[in-house]
């Protein structure tokens, strides 16, 4: 325990400095709800019309507190997705390509241990850029109903949980990019793994097998595809989608333990 | 003695056995007993950083023995890598992170108790001069800084036995004398030390002995106070080459 313990204080100094970090860090729990409020307004504003109208029609309607956070919850399964890509992206892949993993060798600390902490101190932050999204929007949302006397009821409230949760289940779903990153030993190659996987994801939504496939449950689970593709969902799905996380986490270990030729 | 570290017949070819092959290493042998500090010389390409990355466990030879401390760099138990450190190309170092969370991040990792990682910071940030630098960012510093500071987190846990892959290449000639006094102070302190270079003079300041590499291999040794160094270390690497030649091809002396 004391080499992890040793291992987690190591990797969260080096990703609370890393300029992957302070980027995507004030993206995420910003932009996320001026977002869903922005697009929620819009929405509703009649300023849209045409194509734009059809897309943001699902936002036009019902109570304006659970529609921000359905919409923060479709946004956040994607975002979340993309920043934690990146983030392994940066922490695996760039220390293989410039050659500082080789420096990890001969540590007390095992590099199974290391890339263990990595993941887990990436995996952290996304799930806290989660909870911070989630609770910005909440306040903000909760502010706007506010001042226009419109209510923020357990309707909103289960909207947030299911955006926090769906926000969780991507953040899990990016840690397998590590073992890409490893594998390639390249963060642009697995920036381009990344994005196929998202294209891919959208052709298996296409031809209606997106219930069963990870990379899109968190997406249709929010109401992306809308209520019925959302229904679809269940639980065994979400578990399966859950279990991607440690998955990816065990072959970056075997793979950090096994590594050669750096 | 038994040595602190040890090749034994290694070889290795990158492109494994593939016709493109490309041999590296054809029998690199070479021991470094505790208090003794041993150099490698060779012109590029001649094999030294591929032997130094057999040793520290960072590629594994086709064939051969590597050894640190007794035992295999490739699987090093903890209480042996807790007396072993190395900087073969890039350090432990992370340009993100200040010299002083540099230094305290490698003492961790090597091992070093979280209470104690400051004083062990502190006392080789202030033994290789980077205490005005304590707060730098290390992708701010120069090149010549950020050598130093790679070679200091590779001792900042004072180890047993350490390698060191062109530890001057980038320092001013304040910056060499830093490092060869730190290196001969380790070894005066029973450390093993094998470092590589091509500059003959300045191995021949620092080192106990020069091994002469060429081709894959140690060709020859020199005494550091030989005269006439650098003749005797091309006599070395034109005698490996001509030992080379098909018989028919050699020309008689």
């Amino acid at each position: 325990m004391t080499v992890l313990r040793t291992a987690l204080r190591v990797e969260a100094i080096a990703w609370r400095r890393s300029t992957v970090q302070r980027l995507a860090t004030p993206l995420l729990i910003a932009l996320v709800p001026v977002a869903s409020i922005g697009l929620t307004t819009l929405a509703r504003s009649g300023a849209v019309g045409g194509a734009g109208a059809a897309k943001l029609a699902d936002y036009a309607a019902g109570d304006p507190a659970t529609t921000h956070l359905v919409a923060a919850g479709q946004i956040l399964s994607v975002a979340v997705l993309m920043a934690g890509g990146f983030a392994v992206a940066a922490t695996f892949g760039q220390p293989l390509a410039d050659g500082r993993a080789g420096a990890y060798f001969g540590l007390t600390t095992p590099r199974g241990t290391l890339a263990f902490a990595r993941g887990l101190v990436v995996l952290g932050w996304a799930a806290a850029c989660v909870a911070g999204a989630v609770a910005v929007t909440v306040g903000a949302s909760a502010a706007v109903a506010a001042t226009t006397d419109a209510p923020f009821g357990p309707a909103a409230w289960a909207a947030a949980g299911r955006a926090l949760a769906a926000g969780l289940l991507a953040a899990g779903l990016a840690l397998p990019f590590a073992a890409v990153a490893t594998a390639t030993r390249s963060p642009l190659a697995t920036v381009g793994a990344l994005i196929g996987v998202v294209g891919l994801t959208q052709v298996v939504v296409l031809v209606g097998a997106g219930a069963w496939f990870p990379y899109a449950v968190p997406s249709l689970w929010t109401g992306t595809g809308g209520p019925d593709a959302a229904a679809d969902v269940g639980g065994a799905a979400v578990a399966i989608t859950a279990a991607v996380a440690p998955v990816g986490a065990a072959l970056v270990v075997v793979q950090w333990r096994r590594l050669t030729d750096v | 003695m038994d040595s602190a570290l040890l090749l034994d017949d290694v070889h290795h070819a990158f492109g494994g056995h593939r016709p493109d092959a490309r041999p590296a290493l054809s029998g690199m042998s070479l021991a470094v007993a505790p208090g003794e500090v041993v150099a490698m010389i060779g012109l590029n390409g001649a094999g030294k950083t591929t032997a130094l990355r057999v040793l520290t466990g960072r590629l594994r030879p086709t064939s051969g023995t590597a050894r640190v401390l007794g035992h295999d760099p490739a699987r090093l138990p903890a209480g042996a890598a807790l007396r072993f450190g190395h900087v073969v190309g890039a350090a432990l170092v992370d340009p993100a992170l200040t010299v002083t969370e540099n230094l305290r991040v490698a003492a961790e990792l090597h091992g070093v108790a979280h209470a104690g990682a400051g004083a062990a910071a502190s006392a080789v940030a202030e033994r290789l001069d980077l205490v005005p630098w304590a707060h730098a960012r290390a992708r701010a510093l120069s090149l010549g800084n950020a050598q130093r500071l790679g070679v200091a987190c590779a001792v900042v846990h004072s180890p047993a036995a350490f390698v060191l892959d062109e530890p001057t290449s980038a320092l001013d000639p304040r910056g060499v004398v830093l490092v060869r006094e730190l290196v001969r102070e380790r070894a005066a302190a029973g450390a093993a030390v094998l470092v590589s270079s091509h500059h003959l003079d300045e191995v021949a300041r620092v080192a106990d002995r020069v091994l002469a590499v060429h081709g894959g291999r140690v060709v020859g040794s020199l005494t550091p106070d030989e005269a006439e160094l650098e003749r005797r270390f091309f006599d070395l690497v034109l005698a490996a080459d001509t030992a080379a030649l098909p018989a028919g091809s050699r020309r008689s002396a």
